[in-house]
């Protein structure tokens, strides 16, 4: 997917200015968060967990060369084909080869949010391969030809009155506005794709070094029917979602879905090993595993390695008010939120992904919430640094910022600017917030009123009322 | 084959972005979790109410005196059709019993994996079940399918009830060793909430799951 999020203060302008978009975000981060917290109210283990999982992924990730290489080993001795990808370009030559030499004319796809960094589909398609997302919201979003908008919820800015008219236009079905009758009509159309795909493709949101396994989660049961079904399985997934141990998993089961949607486990945990074995009545005969470096690798040997432990549940999301405004879409690749911030300027480069680092108030709400205690705050933080270290911050910003490094410096030139500041608020607003400023500080004072100075700078209030109480 | 290539450039890719050359080997593995020493008895009772919370009907056996419950709750479903695994018994006289309770006729995996219309209930004994997360284990293994778990509008799994274990660990203990193919845990029916975060079962798989406890 070729990134846009060097376009992030026109995309979000773009994503304020939707009132569909608008009304989907608010109620669904809302939502999530609730369920959220009450799942982990209800789980007294919940930190003692966070910490563990936190623990795992970074014994994971220090020793990923032994703990990669016994996936490999375990994977290949119970008959899957394991792949490594260095590059997109390089994935999607193997895709495609996967797909021709196994003669696959339809495949059924399940989430993968790994995929969709190597523009995955394109791959098979232009192979001659028709490829049908299966979850519900990608299926949707894929029929409307959009990239998905929520980790979890990938088609959250949809009403589903635009679903219906969708569905109508590209499957020939009646109109309603009923959801279940929605969900009945993809049921029914995907069901068909099931049960006559040659391949079925699901990411990974687990791979367990010491069985081979890859493990899937799912609510809607896409993830085991494309792996129960199709003659072929193809996993991708990124060479950070090892986990050492298959006794490791109950850990990451207990936090994923209660991080992500307040369950205490999702209807569907497919852990899969290998081939369909001699006497099995189903399974796959060729399982293939391709595995994406593309980039992570650097990720690894540098100051962002945490970065890696995360497990995609979506909850730095919900929780961000960046996102909560905005949404996905304006992140302008394929991860949103605080962990996109984070994650997308390392895997496609600081200069493709300057404006993102900072898209956040620095609420420190997603390190609070991460289940594998990412310091999301922290790695924003750095990343800016690094943006003023590699020339990619304006002028003026940088200008503003010495400037107000050298106030804050010297507090009798700070009192002198708050007196100036506070006669100045008397003067224009009579002490009420500034509804309108001047380029270029008009950006503020578009959306949100400038507190106006107090007639007393902070010092001064602190002494005299010191004094008061004596 | 660029395969094998690329997967060793990768692992020594790795070893140099970790500094690591021939270091350490793997850590010792974590302190095994202190099983529960739950009596049966609150096992299956933490397992039907967690069951229960995720939208699950529990049954308790005897087969028989379920019957008319069971065959009233699929009817209610629209069932047409019974199938299940052809090595398993329980499954196979439950769902004998149950021809009498309805319009219900008698069908095979193989028939529904090819595609027939009819609205059908999938039968199979359980391999186990989880207490702290309500959660039915299913296995791919030698005649056990999962297609009745799979394929079905409402899937009845029968759970021994000494199968019943409190935690996750002990299930995944069972099978660390030579794991099958496909181990399934289920928690409930199939759902979504990806329309305007309404949740709505039957997204692909059961819309109802029954577990009968015997």
């Amino acid at each position: 997917m070729e990134p846009t999020a060097r376009s992030f203060a026109r995309n979000a302008r773009k994503a304020l200015g939707d009132k569909t978009l608008q009304a989907a975000l608010g109620r669904t981060t809302g939502r999530f968060l609730e369920h959220r917290a009450a799942a982990v109210a209800a789980f007294p283990e919940f930190e003692a967990t966070r910490e563990r999982a936190s623990e795992i992924k970074m014994e994971a990730l220090a020793r990923l060369d032994l703990y990669l290489g016994r996936f490999i080993e375990e994977a290949s001795r119970r008959g899957a084909v394991v792949h490594v990808a260095r590059e997109p370009a390089q994935a999607r030559e193997i895709a495609a080869r996967i797909a021709r030499e196994g003669g696959i004319a339809l495949a059924v796809k399940s989430k993968s949010m790994a995929s969709e960094e190597v523009s995955f589909n394109d791959a098979l398609q232009e192979a001659g391969v028709e490829v049908v997302e299966s979850d519900l919201g990608e299926f949707i979003i894929q029929l409307a030809g959009e990239p998905p908008s929520h980790i979890i919820a990938p088609a959250v800015h949809k009403t589903r009155e635009e679903i219906s008219r969708l569905f109508e236009r590209k499957l020939g079905e009646p109109l309603t506005d009923s959801i279940p009758a929605l969900v009945a009509i993809a049921r029914k159309h995907l069901r068909a794709k099931f049960l006559s795909a040659g391949m079925g493709v699901s990411g990974a949101n687990f791979l367990v070094a010491d069985t081979g396994s890859v493990v899937l989660v799912t609510n809607e049961g896409n993830g085991r029917m494309g792996t129960v079904l199709p003659r072929v399985h193809l996993a991708v997934a990124g060479i950070e979602k090892v986990i050492p141990r298959m006794a490791d998993l109950p850990t990451f089961l207990r936090l994923l879905p209660r991080s992500a949607s307040g369950q205490i486990l999702s209807s569907y945990v497919s852990i899969l090993t290998g081939t369909r074995r001699a006497g099995d009545p189903e399974g796959p005969e060729r399982m293939h595993i391709l595995l994406l470096d593309c980039g992570r690798s650097a990720i690894l040997e540098g100051k962002y390695r945490e970065v890696l432990k995360c497990i995609r549940c979506g909850a730095c999301l919900n929780s961000c008010p960046v996102y909560q405004s905005v949404g996905g879409h304006a992140y302008g690749w394929v991860y949103s939120g605080p962990i996109g911030a984070v994650l997308t300027p390392l895997l496609v480069g600081l200069p493709e992904a300057a404006p993102l680092p900072d898209a956040s108030s620095l609420c420190g709400a997603c390190g609070e919430v991460c289940p594998v205690k990412i310091p999301l705050p922290d790695f924003l933080l750095e990343l800016r640094a690094d943006l003023r270290a590699q020339g990619l911050k304006t002028p003026g910003e940088i200008v503003g910022m010495k400037g107000y490094a050298g106030v804050m410096k010297r507090a009798g030139m700070l009192e002198a600017l708050e007196r100036v500041a506070g006669v100045l608020a008397q003067f224009f607003t009579k002490g009420k917030p500034v509804e309108g400023l001047p380029y270029p500080f008009s950006g503020w004072t578009e959306r949100r009123d400038f507190p106006a100075a107090a007639a007393q700078p902070f010092r001064k209030q602190w002494k005299l009322r010191r004094g008061a109480r004596g | 084959m660029t395969g094998v290539d690329e997967r060793t450039l990768l692992l020594r890719r790795l070893s140099a972005a970790l500094g690591r050359h021939g270091g350490p080997g793997e850590a010792a593995p974590p302190e095994e979790p202190a099983f529960s020493a739950a009596t049966e008895e609150e096992r299956i009772a933490r397992f039907a109410r967690a069951f229960t919370s995720v939208g699950g009907v529990i049954l308790y056996g005897p087969p028989e005196a379920a019957l008319p419950v069971l065959g009233e709750a699929l009817r209610a479903e629209g069932v047409t059709a019974l199938f299940f695994p052809p090595g398993d018994a329980g499954a196979r006289q439950l769902a004998e019993a149950l021809v009498p309770f309805g319009p219900f006729s008698l069908t095979t995996g193989e028939e529904v994996r090819g595609g027939s219309p009819a609205e059908t209930a999938g039968f199979r004994t359980a391999d186990a079940g989880i207490a702290e997360t309500g959660t039915v284990v299913e296995a791919s293994r030698g005649e056990k399918t999962l297609l009745p778990g799979l394929l079905s509008v409402v899937h009845v799994a029968l759970l021994p009830a000494a199968s019943v274990v409190d935690r996750m660990d002990e299930v995944f203990a069972l099978y660390a060793d030579a794991p099958p193919r496909n181990i399934s845990l289920i928690s409930g029916p199939s759902k979504t909430a990806d329309i305007e975060q309404t949740l709505t079962v039957g997204a692909h798989g059961p819309r109802k799951i029954i577990v009968l406890l015997v």
